[in-house]
């Protein structure tokens, strides 16, 4: 999430009170921003993704400031009719549909507010705009531009000079040349055309969402902006539009709506209109166990920057401000009187809700399972169930069979669910090397089969294996504990058989089964898979289905019920 | 009576060695070892023994003995080298060259034979003088010492210091120390001593003694308790695991009631039943663990998931904006591993739909399970990890109750103060993350995300509108704090030495 600077001198002017860095840092996470520290006069928070109208210094003081109780209500922010005109070619329609815009005067541009607007549209990108993929934001000098403006696709061998740059360069170089076109130029796979925004002259404004133009940037004595917006999705271009306009409000510039004409309509942006939302005050309280009267939650939504009126005793109609895109249900209204009421003030309290507490059968019989297993001598381990085919397969002896596999793992080393548990205990094995012998080990843990008849084309199973580790490792004795095993979980008419598998020496291995399903196979482990593993003791060891135990258990207990 | 009680601890070996001391005064190790007939590593561990006892003491005298090395042993059988040369001198043979072939070390002879005047050298011959005759008659100093040697070892003290020397740089003879051990009764002893009766013991207890009633006649020997063992390892439960047990406790006891689901899930119930839209953040590839085997799983009901798709595009009746933008239901139906137990929750209000006329409500349940992240590993990140997800459904359930239920939880876990901030999730309005209070680093922790699930995931699931608290923290923060763990990867590392002597969990 996204972590934005503070200059707290700055802050403190837009907030309208003087307040020392620690008294900040003690009341912004209560508005629901994270702190994330301090250096010098500067300061740290981390923004929710739901509020991105707080990613602007100017934004975030304009809730503070409200919420310390210092300018509190609706702010209203006007755009003025102009006859700035956008038109818009039918042909970016398959590719980058949606162009907002506004036009921004008589701007004020300190240095603490370039670094603020720098900042917002950099964490804009990043977050609301999903890496430009879904809205890209461009500034560009109002006075450099001939209006109309028209937003088109042009070919790749298409030139201008892009920014900070003193050649013309076709859109195709601008891709494979420029870091900001290798580091967007995914967003535009596949495309014949890309889009290009340029005004009535032939001057090019930008390529968006890639980069500006040289032409249109601005400078230092730039007062007035022109703001190019697109996007793939229009609410969203609207909800970054009004951040954008509604910051630059903050500081005392003049907005003019833009005339965007696509091939179907007009249409005027922005829209800075608020809503209204009606409010039941029995649902507030009902959800915060309060008994807040109507006019103290009316004065809390004004700490959140909205104004609220008494419609009837049963009802409020909140109005909600045009850069509040995240209010979408009057639930969103509730946790905003919440906060503003202050979590602190909450008093914590245990309903009285009689309930049952109820185990999980399988949770209950793995560990009485894995408490008898303990009465063995043995040490429980808990292992990873993400792993790979070489630990699954290739150590193992076992040839490769269909696995539960990982798409896009970050390590190899994660690369598959396991399918059995015997691996993961050897991996424990092949770590312990170094450390006293006996390693008697055991798990109780969960594997991935494959299942397509499943609804998630996979089965959670629960498995149980032992290895015993030592000079005198063997087969009767691991015999011997499994039987015990299934004596201990009272289960009866279980045959023996011996049991062909690689990773067993041949002829040291065997399987148990009851109506032809294996409970439990085991053996000594072939010396070449302990080699495989780096081991130079011997191991002996075993794996248990807990599913199928635990299956025929209930099974028999429904039985002597019956 | 006064030392009975050492009196009774003494081995045997002891009260044997002190007996004899009391009437020989004191004696060395060996000699104790001659009289008794003990070998000589007993008397030294009873020695040992007793002077820790504080019965006897000792006293060591280092003593320097020249022995003969090997290749001393063989002259002092066969003879100098310089002596065979003289003597074949003597029988006539005077070549040097001849000689060297005759005698063995030939070299260190000819040294010698000049070095003590025997013979005189010219034009590669030798001639005898008649000190060499001389010496020829009798035995020089040296090899009289080096036969006395032959017989046994010699007090350094005892033999010229310069024929010594001379044997030493020659190899021949070795300086060895050699400790003589005198042990003595201290006072304490002195006083014991006397009273020692030495009698038969038993040692170990056996079937036999048992069956023979020879306890009665005999008796058994006290031990010093005070002398270390080898160390125990039991059979033992993994840490975390006890850890999962005692929280599985706390949710029982409060009444709530276990959930489980699988591990590899369709995004549906991990992300799109939760209401968290196509395009969320948290749903990119790189947090998510993508399926390629299986790569898709099934929808459920019609029902919900037409009631899913509307929330997302309109808010369908919910009375919300929804996210508005086109569900894809392919999208939803990709498998994944499940990034939180959260899904559990899901699959728990849809199932609890059906039985809501029933008088299913209001229900409280907890899981407690593993779930994954598409992390590279480091010290605070891993792939897999464990979460408790808790719910809460009822009609007059609120957001205190919400903080009710985690002041508690943490309280049984031994944290008394926790904190509420405001926080975000997408399925939870309000939305809080808990911190609490660590007395020991003496500061706050932030543990767990929580909230009220929104309408927009209540009503497509469980068919009507009511208030759902959840809650979902993971466990490793409380394990690696009770711990005083600081590397999360050591939780599943196994490192058998440190299971071992790691304490049983015991908040």
């Amino acid at each position: 999430m996204p972590i934005i600077t503070v200059e707290k001198e700055y802050f403190c002017k837009l907030i309208g009170k003087d307040m020392s860095i620690q008294e900040i840092e003690e009341r912004i996470p209560m508005l629901g921003v994270g702190w994330e520290g301090k250096d010098g006069d500067k300061f740290y928070v981390e923004v929710f993704p739901n509020r991105p109208d707080m990613l602007s210094v100017e934004g975030l003081a304009r809730s503070f400031s409200s919420f310390i109780g210092v300018k509190t209500g609706l702010r209203k922010y006007v755009a003025k009719p102009s006859e700035y005109l956008v038109k818009v070619d039918s042909k970016v329609s398959k590719i980058r549909p949606y162009f907002v815009s506004c036009v921004i005067c008589d701007i004020d541009f300190t240095d603490e507010f370039i670094r603020s607007v720098m900042q917002l549209q950099e964490k804009l990108h990043i977050t609301h705009c999903r890496k430009r993929r879904k809205v890209a934001i461009g500034l560009h000098d109002l006075d450099k531009i001939t209006f109309p403006v028209v937003y088109t696709t042009k070919t790749p061998d298409f030139k201008f000079v892009p920014l900070e740059q003193v050649r013309e360069m076709s859109l195709e170089e601008i891709l494979k040349e420029l870091p900001k076109g290798r580091e967007y130029g995914w967003i535009l796979e596949g495309a014949k055309e890309y889009p290009l925004l340029h005004d009535t002259r032939g001057v090019v404004l930008s390529m968006p969402p890639i980069i500006n133009s040289e032409d249109t940037k601005i400078e230092e004595s730039t007062r007035n902006v022109f703001v190019d917006i697109t996007a793939t999705d229009r609410k969203a271009a609207n909800e970054v539009l009004n951040i954008i306009a509604t910051t630059f409000a903050e500081r005392g510039a003049v907005l003019y709506k833009v005339k965007i004409k696509y091939p179907e309509g007009i249409v005027h942006t922005p829209v800075l209109e608020t809503r209204s939302m009606s409010l039941n005050p029995g649902y507030v309280n009902g959800l915060l166990g309060l008994n807040l009267k109507n006019h103290e939650i009316i004065e809390l939504l004004k700490r959140m920057g909205f104004d609220g009126l008494e419609i009837s005793k049963d009802k409020l109609e909140v109005i909600v401000p045009c850069y509040r895109s995240d209010i979408m249900h009057p639930i969103d209204l509730v946790e905003d009187v919440a906060i503003a009421y202050g979590y602190e003030k909450f008093e914590p309290e245990i309903p009285n809700i009689a309930t049952m507490g109820e185990e999980e059968p399988l949770e209950i019989f793995s560990e009485r399972l894995r408490n008898l297993l303990v009465g063995y001598g043995l040490q429980e381990v808990m292992t990873f169930i993400l792993t790979n085919k070489e630990n699954l397969f290739t150590k193992m002896n076992m040839k490769e069979r269909p696995v539960a596999e990982i798409a896009n793992s970050k390590t190899t080393e994660y690369s598959v669910v396991r399918n059995w548990l015997l691996p993961s205990l050897m991996e424990v094995l092949s770590r312990n090397k170094h450390h006293e012998y006996p390693q008697n080990l055991f798990e109780v843990g969960d594997v991935v089969i494959l299942d397509p008849s499943d609804e998630t084309g996979a089965r959670t199973r629960r498995r149980l294996a032992i290895v015993l580790c030592y000079s005198k490792a063997n087969f009767s004795e691991m015999k011997s504990m499994v039987e015990s095993i299934l004596k201990n979980l009272g289960i009866e008419g279980y045959e023996i058989e011996a049991f062909e598998c690689p990773c067993y020496i041949p002829g040291r291995a065997a399987k148990f089964t009851i109506d032809g399903k294996t409970l439990a196979n085991f053996g000594e482990v072939h010396p070449s898979v302990l080699e495989k593993w780096g081991l130079e003791m011997p191991v002996t060891a075993a794996e248990m289905s807990v599913d199928i135990l635990f299956e025929i258990i209930e099974k028999s207990k429904m039985k002597s019920r019956d | 009576m006064k030392h009975e009680r050492l009196i009774s601890s003494l081995h045997e070996y002891e009260k044997r060695m002190l007996k004899l001391l009391k009437d020989k005064k004191e004696l060395d190790v060996e000699e104790i070892a001659k009289i008794t007939n003990l070998p000589k590593d007993s008397v030294e561990k009873a020695t040992l023994w007793a002077k820790l006892k504080g019965v006897v003491d000792t006293r060591e005298e280092v003593t320097e003995y020249l022995e003969l090395t090997d290749e001393g042993l063989t002259y002092a059988e066969e003879g100098l080298p310089e002596k065979r040369l003289l003597s074949l001198v003597n029988d006539g043979l005077t070549s040097i060259e001849e000689l060297k072939k005759r005698v063995d070390n030939f070299h260190v002879a000819l040294i010698w034979v000049k070095k003590n005047g025997w013979v005189s050298i010219s034009e590669g011959r030798l001639a005898m003088t008649p000190t060499g005759k001389n010496a020829l008659m009798m035995k020089t100093p040296t090899e009289k010492v080096l036969s006395i040697l032959r017989l046994g070892r010699r007090k350094v003290s005892e033999i010229d210091p310069s024929i010594a020397e001379t044997l030493r740089r020659r190899g021949l003879v070795k300086v060895r120390k050699s400790v003589k051990k005198t042990v003595y009764l201290t006072k304490l002893g002195k006083e014991i001593a006397p009273r020692i009766r030495i009698e038969e013991e038993i040692v170990q207890l056996t079937p036999e003694i048992l069956k023979n009633r020879l306890w009665k006649k005999r008796k058994i020997r006290a031990y010093d308790v005070t002398i270390p063992v080898a160390t125990t390892h039991p059979g033992k439960r993994h840490f975390m695991y006890q850890a999962i047990s005692y929280i599985r406790k706390i949710w029982l006891e409060m009444g709530f009631k276990e959930m489980t689901g699988p591990i590899l899930e369709v995004s549906f119930w991990n992300f799109d039943a939760l209401y968290q839209p196509q395009d969320h953040p948290a749903r990119d590839l790189a947090d998510t663990f993508y399926m390629k085997i299986p790569e898709s799983g099934a929808l459920p009901e019609e029902e919900i998931v037409e009631a899913v798709k509307a929330t997302h595009e309109n808010g369908w009746t919910c009375n919300s904006t929804g996210w508005q933008y086109k569900w894809d239901p392919e999208f939803a139906r990709k498998c994944i591993l499940r990034t939180h137990t959260t899904s559990l929750s899901a699959r728990t209000l849809a199932v609890l739909r059906k039985d809501i006329e029933q008088g299913a409500l209001p229900a409280k349940y907890f899981s407690v399970g593993r779930v994954f992240r598409n992390e590279t590993l480091d010290w605070k990140h891993l792939a897999e990890f464990y979460q408790t997800d808790g719910i809460v459904v009822g009609e007059n359930v609120n957001f205190r109750h919400l903080l009710g239920y985690l002041k508690e939880y943490y309280a049984k876990l031994g944290f008394k103060k926790v904190r509420f901030r405001p926080a975000y999730f997408p399925y939870t309005e309000m939305s809080t993350e808990a911190e609490v209070w660590n007395p020991e680093h003496k500061e706050w922790m932030e543990l767990v995300g929580a909230g009220i699930f929104r309408p927009e995931v209540v009503k497509p699931l469980l068919g009507i509108e009511i208030p759902v608290l959840a809650w979902g923290p993971s466990l490793e923060r409380i394990v690696m704090d009770k711990y005083g763990i600081n590397d999360m990867r050591e939780l599943y590392w196994n490192d058998i030495k440190k299971l071992r002597e790691i304490k049983m969990w015991v908040w």
